[in-house]
């Protein structure tokens, strides 16, 4: 993390978030100072160096803020006299999106678990399952031997033997209690009884009618601010509730030569660089499934080989009104 | 073909930036440290150029 500041006619502030940052470099190839700086990638993602991935010059930096505008991952942001450049008019902004629907979203929680960036935040309110179940359970304690079959076996939980005997314990002074507000009335108990203790009856089908209509509630919310747009959340939705739009389309793919090969499982830098989760070392080699790239090219530059080559066709930043800015913007679209 | 590294510029673990950090991404055990030195294990070397790429001084090169 990083806040540089120039004062003047105009106070300009440049902040730079590390963890929003991936290490792809967006930054670092717009620059028309070369004021910026990647770190080493690999080691960094590998936990081998603590540094920001993207360090500033301050003496050479100009305080422009295409660097700003140019990262779809929110890390950096230029305020002038405290008002961010994404939220001042005429600068440019990107159109892409991560959105949960809410009235579409059945709080499954796959998303949450699949994000690789865990930038879901979920939680929901599941009923109760003793409010779905009816039914009857007792225990007759003046048969009861104590032999905790049915404790050991209760699926739910919900019975209790005390004082089974050990060489401290009184065995004579034994108990069995049911917690009710676990059982479910599964009937395993009475059947596991050797004693015929245990009286139980379920009644669930019976009053199917009168027990009340699920319902669960919640929330799912993706933090815009660290999502990558990599739409594995989309992807993995069984009920389409999900929305992401992604910075660029394009094609990454690996070429291959004489010289250089893919050293799959010997190297994998691009595996541990890439914030998508897109990439797998499949037969000894560097596969990356374009449905989850967001195109970002962290894996082109760790690359020791050289061998990957990314190809952004378009981008969703709009609103482009310097000449100088679009032509350093295109640059982007260039094979990388 | 493995890898070399130049005596003169390597830190020598001691005074590399990040005390070897060659060693500790060889996943194939072709850098290893030798009395408080770099080793190279040639037959180990994949020729994945990892070493090369992320040395901070720059001391790794082909062989």
């Amino acid at each position: 993390m990083f806040n540089i500041e120039r004062g003047g006619e105009e106070h300009r502030k440049l902040s730079y978030k590390d963890k929003n940052c991936v290490g792809c470099g967006i930054c670092v190839d717009v620059c028309p100072t070369d004021s910026l700086r990647l770190g080493p990638i690999v080691p960094i993602a590998r936990g081998l160096i603590e540094m920001d991935l993207v360090s500033v010059n301050q003496e050479s930096c100009v305080f422009c803020g295409l660097c700003s505008v140019a990262c779809p991952f929110d890390a950096l942001s230029l305020s002038i006299e405290g008002t961010d450049v994404k939220d001042i008019k005429s600068y440019p902004k990107w159109d892409i999106e991560s959105e949960v629907h809410d009235e579409d979203c059945i709080y499954c929680g796959r998303c949450y678990a699949v994000c690789p960036q865990d930038s879901i935040i979920f939680r929901r309110n599941l009923p109760n399952p003793v409010d779905l179940v009816r039914g009857e359970m007792d225990i007759d304690e003046e048969q009861c031997i104590y032999c905790s079959f049915c404790a050991d076996m209760c699926p739910a939980g919900a019975i209790l033997i005390k004082n089974i005997p050990t060489a401290s314990n009184d065995a004579l002074n034994n108990s069995i209690e049911v917690d009710l507000s676990k059982c479910i009335f599964c009937g395993i108990c009475k059947r596991v009884c050797p004693e015929d203790a245990i009286n139980q009856v379920c009644s669930t089908c019976m009053y199917y009618d009168e027990i009340e209509e699920v319902e669960i509630t919640g929330e799912t919310l993706i933090s815009e601010s660290s999502c990558v747009y990599c739409s594995w959340c989309s992807k993995i939705c069984p009920v389409d509730a999900i929305t992401i739009s992604k910075p660029f389309e394009g094609t990454l793919e690996l070429v291959e030569n004489d010289e250089k090969v893919c050293k799959g499982d010997s190297c994998h830098a691009c595996l541990d660089v890439c914030p998508c989760n897109a990439v797998k070392i499949e037969d000894g080699k560097s596969v990356t499934d374009l449905n989850f790239c967001n195109l970002c090219g962290a894996c082109v530059t760790a690359c020791p080989q050289d061998i990957r080559v990314l190809s952004r066709t378009s981008m969703k930043l709009n609103n482009v009104n310097s000449e100088s800015w679009n032509e350093i913007l295109n640059t982007l679209l260039i094979g990388k | 073909m493995a890898v070399k590294i130049d005596p003169d510029v390597c830190g020598h673990i001691a005074n590399c930036p990040v005390q070897g950090l060659c060693i500790k991404l060889c996943e194939q055990g072709a850098i290893i440290e030798e009395d408080g030195d770099v080793k190279i294990v040639p037959e180990n070397c994949d020729d994945c150029d990892l070493c090369i790429q992320n040395c901070p001084n720059q001391a790794i090169s082909k062989a």
